[in-house]
């Protein structure tokens, strides 16, 4: 018998198709489709704490660390979004889900969940894209931007996300540049290099956009209107392209998922139900 | 026990158990043996930062003394080889009587004795074997030289086993005829996947086999503290009342915690809740190059940490320890702390599982850890900030390359079949890092041996003085550990100044602690351990059966204070950080 609190987020580790990850399980009451999360770029699954407290807690919320990031063993070999997603999949069959879940993918994790629902279609029942964009091929972010985003830096140098926090993230970050650290986890985990260029790798030459039409699931594709790493021109082309898309539209910036929860889960929750 | 046979003096060719045995072949050689020999002492550490290539090729230094000692012999050298050209030349007539020793598995198929040229590959390799040995007992070197050569030897001869070969063994063979070939393609996908990433040794186990949390690490609990370097795990009560003062465990730095909570009924820390204890366990952070700095201090600390929660928790004003094998080491050094600033009243006892505190003589471990060799091995984790786990598995597994290295290449590889799941196996390679000062720590500690002499070693910026540790204590050593011999860790009850109480369990490192009374064959021994000698206490020992956690639960009850009702509620009040094992554990 487990204690009262046993009923918060279950870790354990998974390997599925040789790839080895840390995954974490929200159990739900089973009355709404689970929801798995795709996350950020270098990002270990403790960032999306914020949004998992703050979003329905009937459903069941799964995360996982991507290889070499969090505390998933560092990969041997590379991967691309769509050699991943098969190990998503995977992934959910050794969870027990044969049914289709609903996908938030949140930044980085938004092209792996683009490429999850085209390459799963069965998995997939509704798509939620965060502070995400196409890929290589879209209006991209000013140099000064992308050139912060090349290295894992912020999440390894808790000062150094303070000074750049505001200029890469938008919203609520240049005010407040130390909630960036926090956020981010800086303090507490970390991959090795290797995990956070594979990762950058999976993404880079990756484009959407030919996908975003074989997206058949309705969709929501949420989005800040200051976010410096996703130009608010993108959200808005691929809510269009997307045949069941719509855009919600919010003030703030990348990292208001996780830094603003408890006004954006509902707005999700919303969508999902 | 050594990697490494001694000399028996037996010289007839007819059976030939010496050579090999010790390594080759057991009747027992089942996955707990293997799993003994499997794991181990962190004093290995120096080869896992220099990687186990070095243990291989012995170093020039004794190769010369080898070398120069046969040369001085020169009639007993004529002599075995002279021997074992004339058993080759029976063998090639088929005359040959050579067999294997009767605990060879190597060579229990039939296929080995019914076909000739099988029989000839077998029986040429055997008596090869035995020669080199002889080789190595005839130059007579001294201690440390012997043990490096035979080392090198040992893992030569073992290699070149005409069971190893895909071409000879019938077993391989077999599997490839029953399976249509598909053993061939499965055993070959093993070894891509195996070789590709560190332990580059065959896998011991699937890595599915198990899951942590739920076949392992079961017990259930909840995390009370968590702080960058361990979180601290309250175990559930199953007694309606429990002892008042707390039992904080200590868990070796190196592999995670669930060594002493394995599967239901074979988990210390379930028999210890039991036997009403309140239990907490220290997780340790599987550390990353961010944490190079954390040393023994930091180590010492956290378990400090540990015990102030754990007080508060329990409302009480001591604390009772149990720690395994590295972990004791910073147990020993946190109780001279303690002892030092005039607060070692505040531990009621101090138990030392598998831990060696004195390391005059550390078998095999002590001839290869010099200074010169330890320094490298302290420069080479510190340019990295850490040890790699993954590394000292590798060196693990060469030190009894027939159990965990050619057993699971004819397995895995020959025979294209996953290992069997064994509970041990899986815990022993979910590995972790050690950080470079950790390292740095122990090596010192080792090379000058500082915790025998009061004030070589320091914690928390006081002199150790272990015999000014008056603290009740309870050592426990495995009869067959080969990484941390029951001799050493006997050792101990000198070295420290309280009452102890030594019990001496069957079988070797780990499957001495994994020992639950279920165990039908388990016993252990006991007996006053005033004796400065470790073999003439063992002459006076009598042997219990059954097993020594039921001795434990009852020395450790008796030093746990008075019987209070079990508290309805974990944390004592304060937050509670999420179900048990908690999240480090997961980390890889």
């Amino acid at each position: 018998m487990r204690p009262a609190s046993g009923d918060g987020p279950q870790l354990r580790t998974i390997t599925v198709g040789g790839r080895t990850l840390r995954v974490s399980v929200r159990p739900g009451d089973g009355t709404l489709t689970p929801l798995l999360l795709m996350n950020g770029i270098g990002a270990s699954l403790e960032v999306l704490q914020p949004f998992v407290d703050a979003v329905d807690p009937r459903r069941e919320v799964i995360r996982f660390d991507v290889p070499g990031v969090g505390g998933s063993p560092k990969p041997v070999l590379p991967y691309t979004m769509m050699t991943f997603a098969p190990v998503v999949a995977g992934l959910l069959s050794r969870l027990g889900h044969r049914e289709a879940v609903d996908v938030l993918g949140f930044s980085w994790g938004g092209g792996l969940a683009q490429q999850f629902a085209v390459q799963h279609r069965r998995r997939c029942r509704r798509l939620v894209l965060a502070a995400t964009g196409t890929g290589s091929f879209m209006v991209p972010a000013h140099p000064r931007v992308l050139s912060k985003m090349l290295t894992p830096r912020r999440h390894r140098d808790p000062d150094y996300a303070r000074t750049i926090a505001g200029e890469i993230y938008g919203g609520t970050m240049r005010a407040h540049p130390e909630r960036a650290a926090r956020a981010l986890h800086a303090q507490s985990r970390l991959g090795p290099r290797r995990g956070y260029y594979y990762q950058l790798a999976a993404g880079a030459g990756w484009t959407s956009l030919p996908l975003l039409r074989l997206i058949q699931q309705p969709t929501l594709v949420l989005a800040g209107d200051d976010d410096p790493i996703i130009p608010e021109v993108n959200p808005r082309l691929m809510a269009r392209m997307i045949p069941d898309g719509q855009l919600h539209l919010y003030r703030g910036g990348h990292l208001a998922l996780v830094t603003e929860a408890p006004e954006l889960a509902p707005v999700v929750d919303r969508f999902l139900s | 026990m050594s990697a490494a046979p001694r000399p028996d003096g037996q010289r007839a060719a007819r059976s030939v158990p010496a050579a090999a045995s010790t390594t080759g072949g057991d009747p027992d050689a089942g996955p707990e043996r293997i799993a003994e020999s499997a794991t181990g002492l962190d004093m290995i550490l120096t080869d896992a930062a220099l990687g186990p290539l070095r243990r291989l090729v012995p170093p020039v230094s004794s190769s010369l003394r080898f070398t120069a000692a046969l040369a001085r012999r020169p009639r007993t050298v004529l002599g075995h080889t002279g021997r074992l050209v004339g058993e080759w030349g029976r063998i090639g007539l088929g005359r040959s009587e050579v067999t294997p020793g009767a605990k060879d598995k190597r060579y229990s198929d039939p296929a080995w004795s019914g076909n000739p040229m099988l029989k000839r590959a077998m029986q040429a390799h055997l008596v090869t074997a035995q020669t080199a040995t002889q080789l190595v007992d005839a130059a007579a070197l001294p201690y440390a030289h012997d043990e490096r050569i035979r080392f090198s030897v040992t893992n030569i001869v073992e290699a070149l086993a005409p069971s190893n070969s895909p071409a000879l063994n019938p077993s391989a063979w077999k599997a490839a005829i029953d399976t249509g070939g598909r053993s061939a393609v499965s055993g070959t996908r093993r070894l891509v996947r195996d070789l590709s990433s560190a332990p580059r040794v065959p896998s011991m186990v699937e890595p599915d086999a198990f899951e942590v949390g739920k076949d392992l690490a079961r017990t259930p609990g909840v995390v009370v503290l968590r702080t960058p370097v361990f979180e601290l795990i309250q175990y559930q009560p199953t007694t309606p009342t429990v002892h008042a003062v707390p039992l904080v465990m200590v868990p070796p730095t190196i592999n995670k915690f669930y060594i002493a909570d394995l599967a239901e009924g074979r988990s210390i820390v379930e028999h210890v809740v039991g036997g009403g204890q309140q239990v907490f366990m220290m997780s340790w952070r599987n550390p990353d190059a961010r944490h190079a700095e954390w040393g023994l201090d930091t180590y010492g600390q956290a378990v400090l940490d540990a015990m102030a929660a754990a007080e508060r928790i329990a409302g009480a004003e001591q604390t009772g320890l149990m720690s395994f094998c590295s972990g004791g080491i910073i147990t020993a050094m946190v109780l001279g702390h303690l002892a030092a600033i005039g607060q070692q009243d505040r531990v009621a006892s101090a138990t030392f599982a598998v831990t060696v505190l004195d390391q005059a003589r550390g078998g095999t471990v002590g001839a290869f850890l010099d200074e010169r060799s330890a320094q490298a091995a302290t420069r080479a984790s510190a340019k990295k900030g850490y040890l790699d786990g993954a590394t000292l598995a590798e060196v693990f597994a060469w030190l009894r390359p027939n159990d965990l290295i050619w057993n699971y290449w004819v397995n895995n590889y020959l025979q294209g079949k996953p290992p069997a799941a064994f509970d041990i196996l899986y815990w022993n390679a979910d590995t972790t890092r050690m950080t470079a000062a950790l390292h740095r720590g122990f090596l010192e500690l080792a090379v000058r041996n500082s915790l025998t002499e009061p004030g070589a070693a320091t914690m928390l910026g006081t002199p150790v003085d272990l015999s000014a540790v008056t603290v009740d204590n309870y050592v426990v050593a495995g009869i067959a550990d080969h990484l941390c011999p029951w001799q050493s860790c006997y050792a101990t009850t000198q070295l420290l100044g309280g009452d102890s109480r030594f019990v001496l369990s069957t079988s070797g490192h780990i499957a001495s602690l994994v020992n639950p009374p279920t165990n039908p064959k388990s016993t252990w021994r006991t007996a006053p351990s005033d004796v400065p000698d470790a073999d003439e206490w063992l002459a006076s020992a009598h042997t219990e059966k059954g097993s020594w956690w039921t001795d434990y639960s009852r020395w450790v009850a008796e030093r746990s204070g008075a019987e209070v009702p079990a508290p309805t509620e974990l944390g004592g009040g304060g937050p509670v950080l999420g179900a048990a094992p908690g999240t480090y554990v997961f980390d890889k």
